[in-house]
């Protein structure tokens, strides 16, 4: 498998670990503790034997020294299907032309995709743009490569909305990376809809530092999913323009906790892998 | 190529600089930047106004600096190939009876017209005729007029005139050769001299000398008279154009004579009690020589003065004729009669009232007048006629302007439709 651009990506967050947040539902063997009873080979415990509990269970070595009916519990692992929901709207192509936005959420949906294979987890990819190409979650080789071949093919452009993808997607985990500057309300109701299914929903917003610190002198912003909003920059609203811009990206941040969807934000001037290492780990804390 | 009226291509000028200067300082939309939070900057003004080194908008710009340039030369009157020449003169030619020598002023005018390569000659007397390029042989072979000239008819035909000149030249001078006898100042002097409005280059020719044929004294003089050498060649016979010198007061058959239509000029031409150092003023002639005043008790016109500019003599017309009385003590002895002088102001002052005008010269103070002050030129503008008539030229170049205004109009438009 050739990575391309996405060697170094790949090769610094090899070994990193990305456990699901809880226990995971699904019946394949997989490295995720699962809430579901199994026959795995792993002892974790004994119980004492409660009426329903399934006979075949019970150690009846144990039962026989004690006369006391036990039942033997073992941990089961299971597999985590990860999906990758990629906004490449307009306002993802900034800041040009070097499109650092894009780049950051390609490296992301890149690197986060490569941890949970790694895992052995099917991971799928969703891009919400022109013409919306969609990887169903396979735990196969080349899957990391087909996502690859996706976003390269891809290039950021009108405003696709997200919500659908996110509602649609097939995978019990799903990680949005977008601006949050299209239909962010439906998405966040989207994924509020999915964590209440007990998926996890993580949503990473991408944020340029052109966006928090835009050039000086004047200048004539214009919208790139909206071209008729133009707006005049200058030293005079920028102060303005620089509050109202964190204060929505507060409130957003709290919306979306505040249904249980975990928040990222990632500000192109971070390492990427470093981001990686920042998402996955925080979810092994929370998964302890 | 000339305008007619450069103030218009000079207000042209400024509003174009103007333009300039407005394209410099004009609002301007900066430049366009793709921002995807443009959203949260507040909505306000999205023109802003600054002073840029170099101007903006470069073909709206031509396209109005052009305008303004076309539609001012338009309106300056522009002339593709002047044939005006710089300056222009008119000759007046006296050819009345004042001028002593009519072929010496004929010479004199021919030489002024002659020097310039736009002009003309108006000969006059009692009318003026513009003479053409060759008129000047038969001029010269025709007899000079008996008749007293007319300046304020030649003022006129030169006003009139100038106004073709005006057609070619940018400015006109007006030159006269006269005599400028006092008869040829007339009433409409001044008011055809105010309709000149430049100065009048006067080259003023010989008057013509007092002439014996025209008037006699009713009888000789004595040799020894003091008068006796001035009035040599005067001779004595009765009949029209007489005149009667009396010495004393006149009396009744004097007075019968001026009525009749002579002239009785009374000079008491005895030896002053007390003579002095004077000075005697009449027309050009000054004399200063031993004299002695006598107080003059007829009252009327003043036709000779003393230095200090009382009376010397006067005249009052009486009938036909008139009455002279001249106030002048002449020495008995020495040779004051015999410069020739004092022998044109005798003989001016025993001149027959009816022409006595004729041969006198104009004061000095009428000839200023007459010259009058301010530019050597006067400028052709003041004589045209109906000069608002457009040119073709400039014709095409309103054209040109309103070609100009219409892509302004359509850059102008595109400039609106694209996105900055």
């Amino acid at each position: 498998m050739s990575a391309g651009p996405y060697g170094a990506l790949l090769d610094a967050v090899r070994g990193v670990r990305w456990p699901a947040a809880r226990r995971v539902g699904g019946a394949t063997l997989g490295a995720h503790p699962s809430r579901l009873g199994g026959n795995s080979s792993e002892f974790s415990e004994f119980r004492p034997y409660r009426q329903g509990d399934d006979p075949r269970r019970v150690d009846w070595r144990l039962l026989a020294r004690s006369d006391r009916a036990y039942v033997r519990l073992t941990t089961n692992r299971a597999t985590f299907r990860t999906s990758m929901i990629v906004d490449a709207s307009a306002s993802m192509a900034f800041p040009q032309p070097a499109l650092d936005k894009w780049r950051l959420a390609r490296e992301l949906a890149v690197g986060l995709a490569a941890v949970a294979h790694s895992e052995a987890d099917p991971v799928g990819l969703a891009i919400a743009g022109a013409n919306q190409p969609t990887l169903a979650p396979r735990a196969r080789r080349s899957v990391l490569l087909e996502m690859m071949r996706a976003l390269d093919a891809t290039t950021p452009s009108g405003s696709t909305p997200l919500a659908p993808l996110v509602a649609s997607a097939r995978a019990s985990r799903i990680v949005v990376i977008t601006d949050l500057l299209g239909d962010a309300a439906d998405v966040v109701s989207a994924a509020a809809l999915r964590v209440a299914s007990q998926n996890e929903v993580i949503v990473v917003h991408i944020i340029a530092t052109e966006e928090l610190h835009p050039p000086a002198g004047a200048l004539l912003a214009v919208d790139p999913e909206a071209p008729t909003m133009r707006r005049m920059l200058d030293g005079s609203v920028r102060a303005s323009y620089q509050d109202a811009f964190t204060r929505w990206m507060d409130e957003t941040a709290a919306a979306i906790r505040g249904v249980g969807i975990r928040y990222v934000r990632a500000v192109t001037d971070e390492a990427t892998p470093h981001l990686v290492r920042r998402i996955a780990g925080e979810s092994a804390r929370r998964g302890a | 190529m000339t305008f007619l009226a450069p103030w218009a291509m000079a207000i042209a000028g400024l509003a174009a600089a103007g333009v300039v200067a407005l394209h410099l300082v004009a609002r301007q939309r900066p430049a366009a930047y793709l921002l995807p939070t443009a959203r949260f900057i507040p909505d306000q003004r999205t023109l802003v106004s600054r002073v840029a080194t170099r101007p903006r908008d470069l073909l709206l710009l031509a396209l109005r600096v052009s305008l303004l340039l076309f539609a001012g030369a338009a309106f300056a009157r522009p002339v593709l190939s002047p044939t005006r020449g710089t300056v222009a003169r008119i000759v007046l030619l006296d050819r009345s009876r004042s001028v002593a020598n009519a072929a010496d002023a004929l010479a004199r005018a021919r030489t002024l017209s002659e020097g310039s390569a736009v002009g003309t000659v108006i000969a006059f007397d009692t009318s003026a005729t513009v003479l053409t390029g060759d008129s000047w042989d038969s001029l010269a072979a025709a007899r000079r007029s008996e008749s007293h000239g007319s300046l304020a008819a030649a003022l006129v035909a030169a006003r009139r005139v100038s106004a073709s000149l005006a057609q070619r030249a940018d400015s006109i001078q007006l030159h006269l050769v006269s005599a400028l006898a006092a008869a040829e100042f007339d009433d409409a002097i001044d008011s055809a001299r105010s309709a000149w409005p430049g100065f009048v280059h006067v080259d003023r020719v010989a008057l013509r000398p007092d002439s014996s044929s025209g008037w006699r004294l009713d009888r000789a003089l004595a040799v020894s008279d003091q008068l006796g050498p001035a009035m040599a060649s005067v001779r004595s016979a009765s009949g029209a154009r007489v005149t009667r010198l009396v010495r004393g007061a006149p009396d009744g058959s004097d007075r019968a004579f001026a009525r009749a239509g002579g002239t009785v000029v009374r000079w008491d031409t005895s030896a002053a009690p007390r003579l002095a150092t004077e000075g005697l003023a009449m027309g050009d002639d000054v004399i200063v020589a031993a004299l002695g005043r006598r107080v003059l008790g007829l009252t009327g016109r003043v036709v000779a003065r003393w230095a200090d500019g009382t009376r010397a003599a006067v005249e009052q017309a009486v009938g036909e004729g008139c009455m002279r009385e001249v106030g002048i003590m002449l020495p008995a002895a020495g040779d004051l009669a015999l410069h020739p002088p004092f022998q044109r102001i005798a003989r001016a002052l025993l001149t027959p009232c009816g022409i006595a005008t004729t041969d006198v010269v104009a004061d000095s103070g009428v000839m200023a007048r007459l010259a009058g002050t301010g530019r050597s030129a006067a400028p052709a503008s003041a004589f045209r006629i109906g000069s608002d008539q457009p040119t073709p030229l400039a014709r095409w170049l309103l054209a040109a302007a309103i070609v100009c205004a219409i892509a302004e109009l359509i850059v102008r438009a595109r400039h609106a439709l694209e996105p900055t």
